[in-house]
């Protein structure tokens, strides 16, 4: 094996191995500190293949906010954080479908690629990437712009339920919220 | 595979390696006295009243995490860009002013609109008082918090 | 089938100045109105609705003057890098989906007043939402596809759960978004197998590069099943239908009657260039999965319509069917197939876009007064409303004098000429199906008493009989989509003409 082969199976086993530990988890926060580890090592498998842009838009993108934000939502939905608390009923369903899918695309794989001669890499250098980008995909470029911008008219919609009119003065615009710790607690 | 990761790997390596000899360290020469009181949440000295169970976290802090991925993914535009900025040329320029226009207005609808203020502050005192109320003694604490102090525990675990 | 023309390409190699915007035009308009809007609402915060809505209904026919001019475009048939197609088809389908977004526009007016949830950031995510769907008709390379849906539904997300006071918009707008999420992952999936499988994500070079291909094909054709499952999502095609009815009964009524019309065209103007094109070496493969998508969606549509008692669901399961027979001219995939199919996505929206107009008008503040029992007596009530909804039900029903009618048996008939006559033998039976739970509201309209007793009942529907009470703009709004669905009923030349040239195809 080369190094590259065996560094992929490093990275591979470790990203399998935390993968597994996020849905097996009980601990919500748990999970998605695994997560954490499975994202950063697929970010490392695109290193592996010389893909250097992707494994940084990976990291930062994925690892660094994603995840925050889930965690963020997790702390928001007042989802139980403790052991034992998470379980799902449908485990055995959830693990034939997983099962099925990596069969699926292990045939599909093998099928397409199996016979055919070793791929070389060749370095995609971030530089390639930008004059690949903006060039040939200019215009799907700018339509990323409008789906962020309908995003953040999106955060304004989803942060503000609470203001109707869209006046941002005055001190009685908010409607008095319902504290959840109020709510329900026993 | 890339070279130039080499230094980053053995630094990660060396860090890695910090973290757990200290652990390691640690664990093998301090002396053992595990009490109740040692895994009690920390408050500042106070007995803690309450565990953050049935606490919700203002919806805030997730708009202002929604709004970083957003600005985020822009960055992310922006890093090829730079690096290929001398080949790009003007049109690359214009490109990138337009996308960056968009996203700029966005921010500042978002600004007026108060998505990023945090909140006012009779407000926030008005939901601080809402929230901290003392638990009535009713409220029974499930086992499994161990959140009181045994006085004679805190006494025989100072040493 | 197709005349292939055009430039095999989407390799970066673009040189700057040969870079075209004119055919993009529609799209730049209505995202420089909904700038526009959105500065407007956020610069002057008081009351202004009617403003807001002016410069949208402006911006709407402006991207629509844009797209007439571009039937006589003479230019490349991709510009752009090959990313965006500027054929007569494109240029049909955005002119719909405006027409659709005008109309979705003068029911939000009335809608938003009436229930005082007037806020600035409707028009604009309305505007990006139409912006998208134009967006994807034009659309010739897979990532456009993607990203045009992904603007679309993200403003449709955020329009479901625009009546946040509602619980059920709120259920509603969580519902859709998880359901989209999950499909525009397929979607996404079936694009990177595609690239593998081809190198390419433009849909003319994915078609160059299937066509002589010698090697497995297991890679391609995973990649149109998971393309068919995306798209299957968005159309609401039966097994991936779970969404709409909980969706478009959740959603403010302006929305559903928005997003029932324009997703379905706009998704469907995508499907048929992807599948048409780009997949055309695999039609073989790719035949027999729509067509089991069809039959199902006829039939589970039609049927489960039948057990609905809410309006909105009972629409909502009315346009899953729809789709099922849209499905049917895809199948057939042959000219007269793809005319069909073109056909009924152009009175499909008017159809169903009124009969949620109508909901709208006769549902009270709050959305109520939704059940099927309330429109009992409409018809002595409110003779006009009635009218129109009987007119527009029958279109959906596909009783001769309508467009709905005639769309049946264009779609009908290019299956029977592709050899597909079991599936119209279905679509036949399902259409005497979904005809039961049509007639059966006019019979509720014009036969029944109204069930509970006077002052209760306008209490409860909060509509009045007086007609001046539907609203002047609400009643445009449902007045024009049943006098189209007469004009195409009688006249369905004038339609067919236009898609002569319209249902070409080019890339």
């Amino acid at each position: 094996m080369s190094v590259q082969e065996i560094t992929f199976v490093i990275i591979a086993v470790i990203g399998g191995v935390s993968a597994v530990r996020m849905v097996t988890s009980r601990n919500v926060v748990h999970a998605a500190l695994y997560l954490v580890v499975t994202l950063a090592m697929v970010g490392a498998v695109y290193l592996v293949v010389a893909a250097e842009f992707l494994a940084w838009v990976q990291v930062l993108i994925y690892v660094g906010a994603i995840v925050v934000l889930l965690l963020f939502s997790l702390m928001l939905t007042k989802a139980p954080i403790g052991r034992d608390t998470l379980d799902n009923q449908q485990r055995g369903l959830a693990a034939l479908v997983g099962m099925g899918v990596l069969a699926g695309l292990a045939f599909l794989i093998q099928d397409s690629f199996g016979g055919s001669k070793p791929i070389t890499l060749h370095q995609a250098t971030t530089e390639q990437v930008g004059v690949t980008l903006f060039r040939g995909f200019v215009w799907p470029f700018e339509v990323v712009s409008v789906l962020l911008l309908a995003a953040l008219v999106g955060a304004v919609v989803i942060a503000r339920k609470d203001d109707p009119a869209g006046s941002r003065r005055g001190p009685d615009r908010r409607a008095p919220l319902r504290r959840g710790s109020e709510a329900t607690r026993r | 595979m890339t070279t130039g990761y080499v230094p980053i790997l053995i630094l990660a390596a060396m860090a890695g390696a910090f973290a757990v000899l200290s652990l390691a360290a640690s664990a093998l020469l301090r002396p053992k006295h595990p009490l109740p009181a040692k895994s009690a949440p920390y408050e500042c000295g106070i007995e803690p009243i309450r565990l953050p169970q049935s606490e919700r976290f203002p919806v805030k802090f997730y708009v202002v995490a929604m709004l970083f991925i957003i600005f985020d993914i822009e960055t992310i535009f922006l890093f090829p860009w730079a690096v290929a900025f001398r080949s790009l040329g003007l049109f690359g320029l214009v490109e990138m002013i337009v996308f960056i226009g968009l996203v700029f207005v966005a921010y500042v609808y978002v600004w007026q609109k108060g998505g990023l203020e945090w909140e006012k502050p009779e407000q926030a005192r008005r939901e601080l008082s809402a929230r901290f109320v003392p638990l009535p003694p009713s409220v029974e604490r499930s086992p499994g918090d161990r959140i009181t102090r045994e006085p004679a525990a805190v006494e025989s675990g100072a040493g | 089938m197709l005349s292939v023309l055009g430039q095999v390409s989407g390799g970066p190699a673009v040189a700057h100045g040969k870079l075209l915007f004119r055919p993009i035009g529609p799209e730049l308009i209505l995202v420089g109105v909904a700038l526009a809007v959105m500065l407007l609402d956020a610069g002057y915060p008081e009351r202004h609705h009617a403003t807001l809505a002016l410069l949208s209904l402006a911006g709407l026919a402006a991207a629509a003057a844009y797209s007439l001019s571009l039937w006589s475009w003479t230019g490349p048939t991709t510009v752009l890098g090959g990313m965006v197609a500027a054929d007569r088809f494109t240029v049909f389908f955005r002119l719909v989906i405006l027409g659709v977004a005008a109309l979705a526009v003068l029911l939000s007016y009335q809608y938003l007043e009436r229930a005082d949830e007037v806020r600035g950031e409707y028009y604009p995510l309305l505007l990006f939402a139409t912006a998208g769907m134009t967006l994807i008709t034009a659309a010739a390379d897979l990532i456009v596809v993607f990203l045009a849906l992904e603007v679309l539904s993200l403003s449709l997300y955020l329009l479901t759960g625009f009546s946040f006071r509602r619980l059920a918009s709120a259920e509603a707008s969580m519902k859709y978004f998880l359901l989209g999420a999950f499909s525009s992952a397929f979607f996404l999936y079936g694009i990177a197998l595609a690239y593998g499988a081809t190198g390419t994500t433009n849909l003319a070079g994915i078609a160059h590069g299937l066509t002589g291909q010698v090697g497995p094909l297991s890679l391609a054709l995973a990649a149109s099943g998971l393309l068919a499952v995306g798209f299957g999502f968005k159309v609401a095609a039966v097994p991936f239908h779970m969404w709409a009815p909980d969706a478009y009964q959740g959603a403010p009524t302006c929305v559903t009657a928005f997003m029932s019309a324009g997703t379905k065209v706009a998704a469907f103007a995508a499907f048929l260039r992807v599948f048409d094109v780009a997949f055309s070496p695999l039609i073989w493969d790719w035949k027999p999965f729509v067509w089991i998508l069809a039959a199902l969606t006829m039939v589970v549509g039609s049927v489960l319509a039948i057990a609905q008692s809410d309006v909105k669901r009972m629409l909502a399961y009315s346009s899953v069917a729809h789709a099922g027979f849209i499905l049917v001219g895809v199948t057939a995939a042959s000219h007269a197939g793809i005319q069909a199919a073109m056909f009924y996505l152009a009175v499909y929206p008017a159809m169903i876009l009124g009969a949620f107009g109508v909901v709208m008008v006769v549902s009270g503040r709050g959305e109520r007064g939704l059940t099927l029992s309330s429109y009992a007596g409409l018809a002595r009530r409110s003779p006009l409303v009635a009218a129109v909804l009987a007119l527009l039900l029958l279109s959906l029903a596909g009783i001769p004098p309508t467009a709905g009618f005639i769309a049946k048996v264009a779609v009908f008939t290019a299956a029977i000429q592709s050899g597909h006559w079991p599936l119209a033998l279905v679509g036949v039976l399902a259409s005497v199906v979904a005809a039961f739970f049509y007639l059966r509201v006019i019979v509720l309209m014009y036969m029944q008493e109204p069930v509970i007793a006077g002052g209760q009942r306008e209490a409860e529907t909060g509509f009045d009989a007086e007609p001046g009470a539907v609203g002047s703009l609400g009643f445009v709004a449902i007045a024009v989509p049943a006098l189209l669905t007469l004009i195409f009923g009688v006249f369905p030349g004038i339609l067919f003409g236009v898609l002569k040239s319209a249902s070409i195809i080019r890339f």
